[in-house]
Protein backbone atom coordinates (compact mmCIF):
# COMPACT_ATOMS: atom_id res chain seq x y z
CA UNK A 1 0.00 0.00 0.00
CA UNK A 2 3.06 2.33 0.25
CA UNK A 3 3.50 4.68 -2.62
CA UNK A 4 6.56 3.69 -4.09
CA UNK A 5 9.68 6.35 -3.75
CA UNK A 6 10.65 7.92 -7.24
CA UNK A 7 12.25 10.55 -7.91
CA UNK A 8 9.23 11.91 -9.82
CA UNK A 9 7.05 11.54 -5.93
CA UNK A 10 6.62 15.53 -5.01
CA UNK A 11 4.73 15.28 -1.77
CA UNK A 12 2.48 17.69 -0.07
CA UNK A 13 2.95 18.06 3.82
CA UNK A 14 0.47 19.03 5.79
CA UNK A 15 -0.38 22.89 5.04
CA UNK A 16 1.45 22.42 1.95
CA UNK A 17 0.84 22.07 -2.27
CA UNK A 18 2.86 20.63 -4.49
CA UNK A 19 2.31 21.96 -8.81
CA UNK A 20 4.05 20.28 -12.06
CA UNK A 21 3.81 20.15 -15.65
CA UNK A 22 6.21 17.09 -15.74
CA UNK A 23 3.94 14.24 -17.04
CA UNK A 24 6.25 11.63 -15.21
CA UNK A 25 4.95 13.12 -11.74
CA UNK A 26 2.88 12.06 -8.88
CA UNK A 27 1.64 14.70 -6.14
CA UNK A 28 0.96 12.90 -2.97
CA UNK A 29 -0.67 14.02 0.56
CA UNK A 30 0.24 10.63 3.12
CA UNK A 31 -2.30 10.11 5.95
CA UNK A 32 -5.33 12.47 5.69
CA UNK A 33 -7.38 12.24 8.56
CA UNK A 34 -9.70 15.11 8.77
CA UNK A 35 -7.29 17.25 6.79
CA UNK A 36 -8.80 17.68 2.75
CA UNK A 37 -6.65 16.99 -0.42
CA UNK A 38 -7.64 19.15 -3.73
CA UNK A 39 -6.56 17.76 -6.66
CA UNK A 40 -6.52 20.24 -9.70
CA UNK A 41 -5.33 18.79 -13.46
CA UNK A 42 -5.74 20.37 -16.95
CA UNK A 43 -7.08 17.75 -19.65
CA UNK A 44 -5.49 19.68 -22.04
CA UNK A 45 -2.16 20.98 -20.82
CA UNK A 46 -1.93 17.56 -18.58
CA UNK A 47 -0.65 19.89 -15.46
CA UNK A 48 -1.66 19.63 -12.02
CA UNK A 49 -1.52 20.47 -8.39
CA UNK A 50 -2.55 19.01 -4.74
CA UNK A 51 -3.02 21.06 -2.04
CA UNK A 52 -3.01 19.63 1.59
CA UNK A 53 -5.59 22.01 3.38
CA UNK A 54 -5.83 22.05 6.92
CA UNK A 55 -8.94 24.18 8.66
CA UNK A 56 -11.51 25.85 6.92
CA UNK A 57 -10.81 29.51 8.08
CA UNK A 58 -8.37 31.93 9.37
CA UNK A 59 -5.32 34.59 8.60
CA UNK A 60 -3.33 33.47 5.79
CA UNK A 61 -0.04 31.77 6.36
CA UNK A 62 3.62 32.21 5.56
CA UNK A 63 4.73 29.00 6.65
CA UNK A 64 1.86 26.98 5.24
CA UNK A 65 0.07 28.74 2.11
CA UNK A 66 -2.90 26.20 2.22
CA UNK A 67 -3.17 26.50 5.77
CA UNK A 68 -6.81 27.64 5.29
CA UNK A 69 -9.46 26.86 2.96
CA UNK A 70 -10.50 30.63 2.53
CA UNK A 71 -7.63 31.83 2.54
CA UNK A 72 -5.44 29.33 0.98
CA UNK A 73 -7.82 28.26 -2.35
CA UNK A 74 -7.23 31.50 -4.30
CA UNK A 75 -3.44 31.36 -3.74
CA UNK A 76 -3.65 27.52 -4.94
CA UNK A 77 -5.70 28.12 -8.16
CA UNK A 78 -3.38 30.84 -8.83
CA UNK A 79 -0.61 28.90 -8.47
CA UNK A 80 -2.10 25.83 -10.51
CA UNK A 81 -2.53 28.63 -13.16
CA UNK A 82 0.84 30.06 -13.27
CA UNK A 83 2.02 26.31 -14.28
CA UNK A 84 -0.18 26.93 -17.51
CA UNK A 85 -3.66 25.32 -16.15
CA UNK A 86 -6.53 27.42 -17.26
CA UNK A 87 -9.38 26.22 -14.68
CA UNK A 88 -12.33 26.05 -17.31
CA UNK A 89 -10.57 23.08 -18.53
CA UNK A 90 -9.82 21.28 -15.30
CA UNK A 91 -10.63 18.71 -13.10
CA UNK A 92 -11.29 19.36 -9.46
CA UNK A 93 -11.35 16.50 -7.15
CA UNK A 94 -11.29 16.34 -3.59
CA UNK A 95 -10.65 13.69 -0.59
CA UNK A 96 -10.01 13.62 3.44
CA UNK A 97 -12.29 15.17 6.14
CA UNK A 98 -12.53 12.19 7.63
CA UNK A 99 -14.17 11.74 11.51
CA UNK A 100 -11.65 10.08 12.98
CA UNK A 101 -11.63 10.59 16.36
CA UNK A 102 -15.30 9.60 17.83
CA UNK A 103 -14.83 10.61 21.66
CA UNK A 104 -14.25 14.21 23.23
CA UNK A 105 -16.83 15.40 21.16
CA UNK A 106 -15.85 18.49 19.90
CA UNK A 107 -13.15 17.43 16.80
CA UNK A 108 -15.78 17.05 14.09
CA UNK A 109 -13.36 19.37 12.05
CA UNK A 110 -13.59 17.05 9.27
CA UNK A 111 -17.11 17.96 8.40
CA UNK A 112 -16.67 21.67 8.62
CA UNK A 113 -13.44 21.35 6.06
CA UNK A 114 -15.83 19.19 3.75
CA UNK A 115 -18.52 22.16 3.46
CA UNK A 116 -16.07 25.05 3.69
CA UNK A 117 -14.34 23.36 0.83
CA UNK A 118 -17.50 22.88 -1.26
CA UNK A 119 -18.67 26.21 -0.28
CA UNK A 120 -15.91 27.88 -1.37
CA UNK A 121 -15.47 26.40 -4.66
CA UNK A 122 -18.86 27.31 -5.73
CA UNK A 123 -18.15 30.76 -4.72
CA UNK A 124 -15.78 31.13 -7.38
CA UNK A 125 -18.07 29.56 -9.91
CA UNK A 126 -16.17 25.95 -9.61
CA UNK A 127 -17.35 22.11 -8.32
CA UNK A 128 -15.97 18.71 -7.22
CA UNK A 129 -15.73 16.67 -10.23
CA UNK A 130 -15.54 13.85 -7.77
CA UNK A 131 -14.23 13.20 -4.21
CA UNK A 132 -14.21 10.58 -0.95
CA UNK A 133 -15.16 12.47 1.98
CA UNK A 134 -15.88 12.22 5.31
CA UNK A 135 -16.31 8.42 6.55
CA UNK A 136 -13.55 7.49 9.51
CA UNK A 137 -10.83 6.34 7.87
CA UNK A 138 -7.10 7.96 6.59
CA UNK A 139 -6.23 8.72 3.06
CA UNK A 140 -3.50 8.68 0.94
CA UNK A 141 -4.04 10.50 -2.48
CA UNK A 142 -2.06 10.69 -5.50
CA UNK A 143 -2.50 12.42 -8.34
CA UNK A 144 -0.36 11.20 -11.74
CA UNK A 145 -0.02 15.06 -13.95
CA UNK A 146 0.31 12.74 -16.72
CA UNK A 147 -2.74 11.08 -17.18
CA UNK A 148 -4.88 12.92 -14.35
CA UNK A 149 -5.54 9.81 -12.35
CA UNK A 150 -6.60 10.69 -8.98
CA UNK A 151 -5.94 7.73 -6.38
CA UNK A 152 -7.08 7.07 -2.74
CA UNK A 153 -5.71 4.38 -0.41
CA UNK A 154 -6.97 3.54 2.44
CA UNK A 155 -5.70 0.35 4.70
CA UNK A 156 -8.47 -1.45 3.34
CA UNK A 157 -8.77 -0.25 -0.24
CA UNK A 158 -7.48 1.92 -3.22
CA UNK A 159 -9.70 3.27 -4.96
CA UNK A 160 -9.43 5.89 -8.39
CA UNK A 161 -11.50 8.67 -8.71
CA UNK B 1 -5.37 33.34 22.43
CA UNK B 2 -1.94 32.23 21.93
CA UNK B 3 1.13 32.06 24.33
CA UNK B 4 4.77 31.35 23.58
CA UNK B 5 6.67 30.08 26.92
CA UNK B 6 9.81 31.38 28.00
CA UNK B 7 12.89 28.61 28.24
CA UNK B 8 12.50 28.85 32.16
CA UNK B 9 8.69 27.78 31.71
CA UNK B 10 9.79 25.05 28.97
CA UNK B 11 11.64 23.46 31.88
CA UNK B 12 9.47 23.62 34.12
CA UNK B 13 6.47 22.53 31.84
CA UNK B 14 9.45 19.70 30.63
CA UNK B 15 10.45 18.48 34.34
CA UNK B 16 6.55 17.86 35.46
CA UNK B 17 5.45 16.06 32.01
CA UNK B 18 8.94 14.13 32.43
CA UNK B 19 7.96 12.92 35.94
CA UNK B 20 4.24 12.42 34.68
CA UNK B 21 5.87 10.54 32.00
CA UNK B 22 7.34 8.20 33.65
CA UNK B 23 4.69 7.15 36.04
CA UNK B 24 2.84 6.35 33.11
CA UNK B 25 5.74 3.96 32.54
CA UNK B 26 5.18 2.50 35.38
CA UNK B 27 1.67 1.96 35.15
CA UNK B 28 2.28 -0.06 31.67
CA UNK B 29 4.84 -1.84 33.49
CA UNK B 30 2.76 -2.63 36.48
CA UNK B 31 -0.28 -3.68 34.03
CA UNK B 32 1.80 -5.93 31.85
CA UNK B 33 4.11 -7.23 34.40
CA UNK B 34 6.76 -6.27 32.76
CA UNK B 35 9.69 -3.99 33.15
CA UNK B 36 8.93 -0.99 30.99
CA UNK B 37 12.29 1.60 30.55
CA UNK B 38 11.07 5.37 29.81
CA UNK B 39 13.47 7.12 27.54
CA UNK B 40 13.87 10.62 28.70
CA UNK B 41 11.08 12.31 28.08
CA UNK B 42 11.69 15.05 25.09
CA UNK B 43 9.62 18.38 25.13
CA UNK B 44 9.57 20.92 22.32
CA UNK B 45 7.89 23.11 20.08
CA UNK B 46 7.13 22.11 16.98
CA UNK B 47 5.52 22.24 13.75
CA UNK B 48 2.19 19.73 12.73
CA UNK B 49 4.43 18.45 9.94
CA UNK B 50 7.43 17.79 12.89
CA UNK B 51 4.58 15.83 15.06
CA UNK B 52 4.34 13.75 11.81
CA UNK B 53 8.06 12.97 11.61
CA UNK B 54 7.95 12.47 15.47
CA UNK B 55 5.75 9.74 14.59
CA UNK B 56 7.51 7.73 12.12
CA UNK B 57 5.67 9.67 9.09
CA UNK B 58 2.78 10.10 8.33
CA UNK B 59 1.98 7.22 6.83
CA UNK B 60 3.62 4.76 9.20
CA UNK B 61 0.47 2.65 10.07
CA UNK B 62 -0.03 2.86 14.00
CA UNK B 63 -2.38 1.67 16.79
CA UNK B 64 -3.24 4.38 18.89
CA UNK B 65 -4.98 5.06 21.89
CA UNK B 66 -6.34 8.45 22.17
CA UNK B 67 -7.44 10.67 25.41
CA UNK B 68 -8.85 13.29 25.56
CA UNK B 69 -8.09 15.78 28.64
CA UNK B 70 -10.12 17.52 30.07
CA UNK B 71 -10.59 19.40 33.28
CA UNK B 72 -8.27 22.66 33.72
CA UNK B 73 -5.72 21.40 31.79
CA UNK B 74 -6.95 20.29 28.30
CA UNK B 75 -5.23 18.96 25.77
CA UNK B 76 -4.84 15.74 23.65
CA UNK B 77 -3.09 12.31 24.31
CA UNK B 78 -2.05 9.37 22.13
CA UNK B 79 -0.73 6.22 22.95
CA UNK B 80 1.30 4.74 19.43
CA UNK B 81 2.30 1.60 19.00
CA UNK B 82 3.19 -0.26 15.67
CA UNK B 83 1.10 -3.15 14.68
CA UNK B 84 3.03 -6.11 15.26
CA UNK B 85 4.48 -4.24 18.69
CA UNK B 86 0.63 -4.26 19.76
CA UNK B 87 0.09 -7.70 19.31
CA UNK B 88 2.78 -8.48 21.12
CA UNK B 89 1.23 -6.54 24.22
CA UNK B 90 -2.09 -7.28 23.68
CA UNK B 91 -0.71 -10.92 24.32
CA UNK B 92 0.66 -10.39 27.38
CA UNK B 93 -1.62 -8.68 28.82
CA UNK B 94 -4.59 -11.06 27.84
CA UNK B 95 -2.39 -14.40 29.07
CA UNK B 96 -2.44 -12.26 32.35
CA UNK B 97 -6.21 -12.35 32.33
CA UNK B 98 -7.00 -15.64 30.52
CA UNK B 99 -5.96 -19.03 31.49
CA UNK B 100 -3.70 -21.09 28.92
CA UNK B 101 -6.91 -22.61 26.94
CA UNK B 102 -8.69 -19.35 26.66
CA UNK B 103 -5.74 -17.46 25.17
CA UNK B 104 -6.63 -15.91 21.55
CA UNK B 105 -4.81 -17.53 18.52
CA UNK B 106 -0.83 -16.85 18.21
CA UNK B 107 -0.36 -13.01 16.47
CA UNK B 108 -1.89 -14.20 12.86
CA UNK B 109 0.18 -13.03 9.77
CA UNK B 110 -2.09 -9.97 9.50
CA UNK B 111 -0.84 -7.91 11.77
CA UNK B 112 -3.56 -5.80 11.00
CA UNK B 113 -6.05 -7.75 12.31
CA UNK B 114 -7.23 -7.74 15.59
CA UNK B 115 -9.63 -9.11 17.76
CA UNK B 116 -12.35 -7.56 20.35
CA UNK B 117 -9.83 -9.10 23.14
CA UNK B 118 -6.33 -7.51 21.95
CA UNK B 119 -8.41 -3.98 21.09
CA UNK B 120 -9.58 -4.05 24.45
CA UNK B 121 -6.41 -4.96 26.09
CA UNK B 122 -4.42 -2.38 24.20
CA UNK B 123 -7.49 0.36 24.93
CA UNK B 124 -6.95 -0.27 28.47
CA UNK B 125 -3.48 -0.10 28.07
CA UNK B 126 -3.64 3.12 26.85
CA UNK B 127 -6.41 4.55 29.26
CA UNK B 128 -4.04 3.02 32.42
CA UNK B 129 -0.87 4.74 31.12
CA UNK B 130 -2.09 8.34 30.24
CA UNK B 131 -4.51 8.07 33.20
CA UNK B 132 -1.51 7.58 35.22
CA UNK B 133 0.28 10.39 33.60
CA UNK B 134 -2.42 12.75 34.09
CA UNK B 135 -2.61 11.78 37.55
CA UNK B 136 0.67 12.72 38.52
CA UNK B 137 0.16 15.79 36.44
CA UNK B 138 -3.28 16.32 38.48
CA UNK B 139 -0.66 16.57 41.90
CA UNK B 140 0.32 19.93 40.49
CA UNK B 141 -3.05 21.44 39.38
CA UNK B 142 -5.66 23.27 41.76
CA UNK B 143 -8.56 21.65 40.18
CA UNK B 144 -8.84 17.96 38.71
CA UNK B 145 -7.90 16.62 35.14
CA UNK B 146 -9.81 14.33 33.39
CA UNK B 147 -8.99 11.94 30.82
CA UNK B 148 -11.89 10.94 27.87
CA UNK B 149 -12.91 7.70 28.02
CA UNK B 150 -10.25 5.80 25.35
CA UNK B 151 -10.76 5.21 21.90
CA UNK B 152 -8.80 3.05 19.74
CA UNK B 153 -7.75 3.05 16.25
CA UNK B 154 -5.68 1.24 13.31
CA UNK B 155 -4.67 3.79 11.32
CA UNK B 156 -1.92 5.87 9.28
CA UNK B 157 -0.48 8.10 11.67
CA UNK B 158 -1.10 11.03 10.24
CA UNK B 159 -4.71 10.45 9.73
CA UNK B 160 -4.60 9.54 13.77
CA UNK B 161 -2.62 13.08 14.28
CA UNK B 162 -4.26 15.54 11.90
CA UNK B 163 -7.78 15.72 13.85
CA UNK B 164 -5.75 16.61 17.36
CA UNK B 165 -3.08 19.35 15.77
CA UNK B 166 -5.87 20.76 14.01
CA UNK B 167 -7.49 21.60 17.17
CA UNK B 168 -4.36 22.81 18.04
CA UNK B 169 -3.14 24.93 15.29
CA UNK B 170 -6.04 27.29 14.44
CA UNK B 171 -4.89 30.46 16.09
CA UNK B 172 -0.81 29.61 16.03
CA UNK B 173 1.62 27.05 13.62
CA UNK B 174 3.08 25.54 15.96
CA UNK B 175 2.27 22.87 19.17
CA UNK B 176 4.12 21.99 22.35
CA UNK B 177 4.66 18.50 22.01
CA UNK B 178 5.81 16.16 24.57
CA UNK B 179 6.82 12.45 24.07
CA UNK B 180 9.05 9.58 25.31
CA UNK B 181 9.33 6.22 24.23
CA UNK B 182 8.33 3.02 26.47
CA UNK B 183 10.62 -0.43 26.19
CA UNK B 184 10.04 -3.69 27.38
CA UNK B 185 13.54 -4.98 25.72
CA UNK B 186 12.56 -8.96 26.43
CA UNK B 187 9.96 -9.13 23.51
CA UNK B 188 10.94 -5.85 21.89
CA UNK B 189 7.48 -3.86 22.56
CA UNK B 190 8.03 -0.27 21.95
CA UNK B 191 5.22 2.40 22.92
CA UNK B 192 5.16 6.14 22.17
CA UNK B 193 3.11 8.70 24.38
CA UNK B 194 2.35 12.09 22.95
CA UNK B 195 1.01 14.68 25.09
CA UNK B 196 -0.19 17.85 23.06
CA UNK B 197 -1.70 20.23 25.22
CA UNK B 198 -3.67 23.27 24.90
CA UNK B 199 -1.73 26.72 24.61
CA UNK B 200 -3.52 28.39 27.03
CA UNK B 201 -3.59 25.46 29.65
CA UNK B 202 0.06 25.28 29.68
CA UNK B 203 -0.66 29.08 31.56
CA UNK B 204 -2.99 27.34 34.31
CA UNK B 205 -0.03 24.71 34.80
CA UNK B 206 2.52 27.60 35.23
CA UNK B 207 0.40 29.00 37.44
CA UNK B 208 0.01 26.08 39.72
CA UNK B 209 4.00 25.23 39.64
CA UNK B 210 3.98 28.47 40.45
CA UNK B 211 6.20 29.77 37.50
CA UNK B 212 3.94 31.89 36.10
CA UNK B 213 6.17 35.06 35.83
CA UNK B 214 9.05 33.07 34.62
Amino acid sequence: MTVAESPNLMVAGIGEMVLSANPDDRLVAYGLGSCIALAIWDTRAKVGGLAHFMLPAGPSSGASPVKFIDTGLDPFLRAVEAKGAMLSRCTIKAAGAAAMLTVGGGLAIGKRNSEAMQAALAERGLALNASALGGNAGRTVQLEVGDGRFLIKSLSSVTQL
Amino acid sequence: MTMTLSEAGQTVVAGTFGRAMKRAGEALGSMSGQIIEVQTPMLQRCTAQDVMVMAGGPESVVLAVYVGITGSMQGHALLLFAPADAHRLAQILLAGLLGPGELPMESTSDELAYDELELSALQEAGNVTISAFLNELGMHLHEPVQPTPPQVVLEMAGAVLDAVLLDLVSEQDQVLAAKTTFSEGGRAIDGTLFVLPRPDSLRVLLDALGAIGI
